[in-house]
């Protein structure tokens, strides 16, 4: 395991590198291409105050270090955009992206195994073979393009929901009337973000169970009489369960990115939309702070698919020890 | 082992119909410079102009020719997508080449680096990475090579090292052939199908990634790609010329990936025999 988690701190370190290399590496001082616009009505005291708190004018390694220093004590710089600190702005942020992330991830996870166990077991009749074809058409369709379709029809034509935001603004709901707000706004982006998983999961679940459908234990289970449902639910999905989900646990990455587009179509307030604005008012350090934020979030939800699959099946445990004594 | 790729590609109705839409694709793509009414650059016509004879998807914000700035995006989408995936499988075959030939050391070291870039969230590197340099084509191409070659590395890898095993090169190694003999008459073209395969895997992604990076403007302006048309569109969505100016480019971005995940579906279907149609019959 202590291999895996060298493989993690690596990525993180990977992209924290790129996050300090790449404005460094653009033409002009670093303190242009990290601030850009805002420079200019910055006074010359605030640029050589934030010349000396982020050590732009020293040379690379000591740069470096400051950048790294200065990450450990969560401070990610400040955004001359939001006018407030970058880790302040993104703190903001974030629980919206995890609301929206978690929300798809539970319904399209359990929506995918119904799907996948319901045309498996009809493998090659008609139900299954209009399902392969939904979940191809389906995954065909970018997050960013089904959500403006979604967000088209049903909340500009129909006008069954908003066309945009987390919650509305200057009502001063409390208690279940904001609550009821709030779901109303998650409703079309969770939608979007939960069609884009569900073909996946459905075709990650379909062939898991066509892989344990014929095994003994199955046709025991059926020889006892039990109800079809009994057997599909309780004895087929159990064994052809674990694979799924640790599958679905290391597409982190998919998800995090999904929600990335689907925020920036909806104008959902989280650090989706968050970097959309940042980038386009050149703000880089929230820009930054976005990502950073989000890769964290990614390394740690695949890091902890990696742990709880080993612990789930034994014989990834055989497996993972026998990685370790073969490297 | 031996299975006429063609023929099972063919004989699929899935890859049939891959095949007719990735071929469509190719024919606009070439020849757009002729297929197009307008120059896709050119201020042909007022600035938002509903769809008419001479314009069939009608003008862009700035007087532009939708459907030729549609034509001209399926040349940039294929352009980007197709050389990405050259590159990177060739990536992908030469890494994992090194690492299942060479063992020790340079094993360690790629496959290594395989572990830690499949964890990297290739989509948020690309935005980081794009959004300072703003590439071009070229640099897009770079980007996606090196972002999308780990998976295939592997595949390459783990298939010579059960190659190596296997008795024809056993017994090609015995009559004395060198290495280098071995890699271009027996390990490479055994390689092609599993490469084949990849390649497609690549191409659907980078259609995916280059529409979206398009989709949130971190693109060069003055390249004529879809997702830069939806961009620019999203912000007219509410005026009904989405009829015409959304919807068309959103279709095309769709009806790619599909054409190329129904190729890789049948040629991944043709490879692996449990999934082979005829097998099951009986099923």
């Amino acid at each position: 395991m202590n291999k895996r988690l060298l493989d993690y701190l690596l990525a993180l370190l990977i992209i924290l590198t790129l996050n300090f290399m790449l404005p460094r590496l653009m033409p002009g001082e670093p303190i242009t291409a990290i601030y850009g616009d805002a420079l200019v009505e910055m006074t010359p005291e605030m640029k050589s105050h934030l010349l000396e708190r982020y050590g732009l004018d020293r040379p690379l390694g000591e740069q470096f270090a400051v950048y790294m220093g200065n990450l450990f004590q969560g401070d990610l710089g400040y955004s001359y955009y939001f006018r407030a600190p970058v880790a302040q702005v993104i703190s903001g942020a974030l629980p919206w992206t995890l609301l929206l992330a978690g929300t798809s991830l539970l319904f399209s996870t359990f929506l995918g195994i119904v799907w996948g166990v319901e045309a498996g077991w009809r493998r090659g009749r008609k139900f299954d073979r209009a399902s392969l074809v939904t979940a191809m058409l389906l995954n065909g369709v970018p997050g960013f393009v089904l959500g403006i379709l979604l967000l088209l029809f049903l909340g500009f034509y129909l006008q069954w929901f908003p066309l945009s935001g987390g919650a509305s603004p200057y009502l001063g709901q409390e208690g279940i009337a904001r609550a009821a707000d709030i779901l109303r706004h998650l409703f079309l982006p969770a939608l979007t973000l939960t069609l884009v998983q569900l073909p996946r999961n459905f075709l990650l679940m379909r062939s898991s169970l066509l892989g344990v459908k014929e095994r003994p234990y199955v046709m025991t289970a059926r020889g006892k009489g039990l109800r079809e449902r009994v057997v599909r639910y309780r004895h087929a999905v159990r064994g052809a369960l674990p694979p799924v989900v640790t599958r679905v646990g290391m597409s982190a990455g998919l998800l995090f990115t999904g929600v990335f587009f689907v925020e920036v179509v909806f104008a959902y307030p989280g650090l989706g939309h968050l970097f959309y604005l940042a980038l386009q008012h050149h703000d880089y350090p929230t820009v930054h702070g976005c990502l950073l934020l989000i890769t964290v979030c990614v390394l740690l939800f695949n890091f902890a698919a990696d742990l709880f699959s080993i612990k789930l099946d034994p014989r990834l445990r055989e497996n993972a020890r026998q990685l370790l004594g073969r490297t | 082992m031996h299975v006429n790729y063609w023929d099972e590609l063919k004989g699929d109705r899935m890859g049939r119909a891959g095949l007719y839409m990735t071929g469509a694709l190719a024919v606009v793509a070439l020849g757009a410079s002729w297929l197009a009414p307008h120059d896709p650059w050119a201020y042909v016509a007022p600035p938002l102009s509903p769809p008419s004879w001479s314009h069939p998807l009608g003008t862009n914000e700035v007087g532009q020719d939708i459907l030729s700035e549609l034509i001209y995006g399926t040349r940039t989408t294929l352009l980007v997508a197709v050389s990405s995936a050259l590159f990177s499988s060739l990536l992908s075959l030469l890494l994992g080449l090194a690492a299942g030939l060479f063992r020790g050391k340079v094993e360690r070291v790629v496959l290594r680096l395989v572990d830690v870039m499949l964890v990297v969230p290739v989509l948020l590197v690309a935005l980081l990475t794009a959004a300072y340099l703003r590439p071009g084509i070229p640099g897009l191409v770079v980007l996606f090579s090196l972002l999308f070659w780990p998976p295939g590395a592997r595949i390459v890898w783990s298939q010579v090292l059960s190659l190596k095993q296997q008795g024809h090169l056993t017994a090609a190694r015995h009559f004395g052939a060198g290495t280098w003999y071995l890699v271009r008459r027996h390990l490479v073209p055994e390689l092609y199908p599993l490469l084949a395969v990849n390649f497609i895997q690549v191409v659907r992604r980078a259609v995916f990634m280059e529409a979206g990076l398009a989709f949130l403007g971190i693109f060069d302006p003055s390249i004529k790609t879809w997702g830069l048309m939806l961009h620019y569109a999203r912000d007219f969505v509410f005026t009904g010329a989405w009829k015409w100016w959304l919807l068309p480019p959103a279709a095309a971005v769709s009806f790619t990936i599909i054409s190329f995940a129904l190729l890789g579906y049948a040629l991944e279907s043709a490879l692996d025999p449990r999934l082979r149609r005829h097998v099951h019959a009986g099923n």
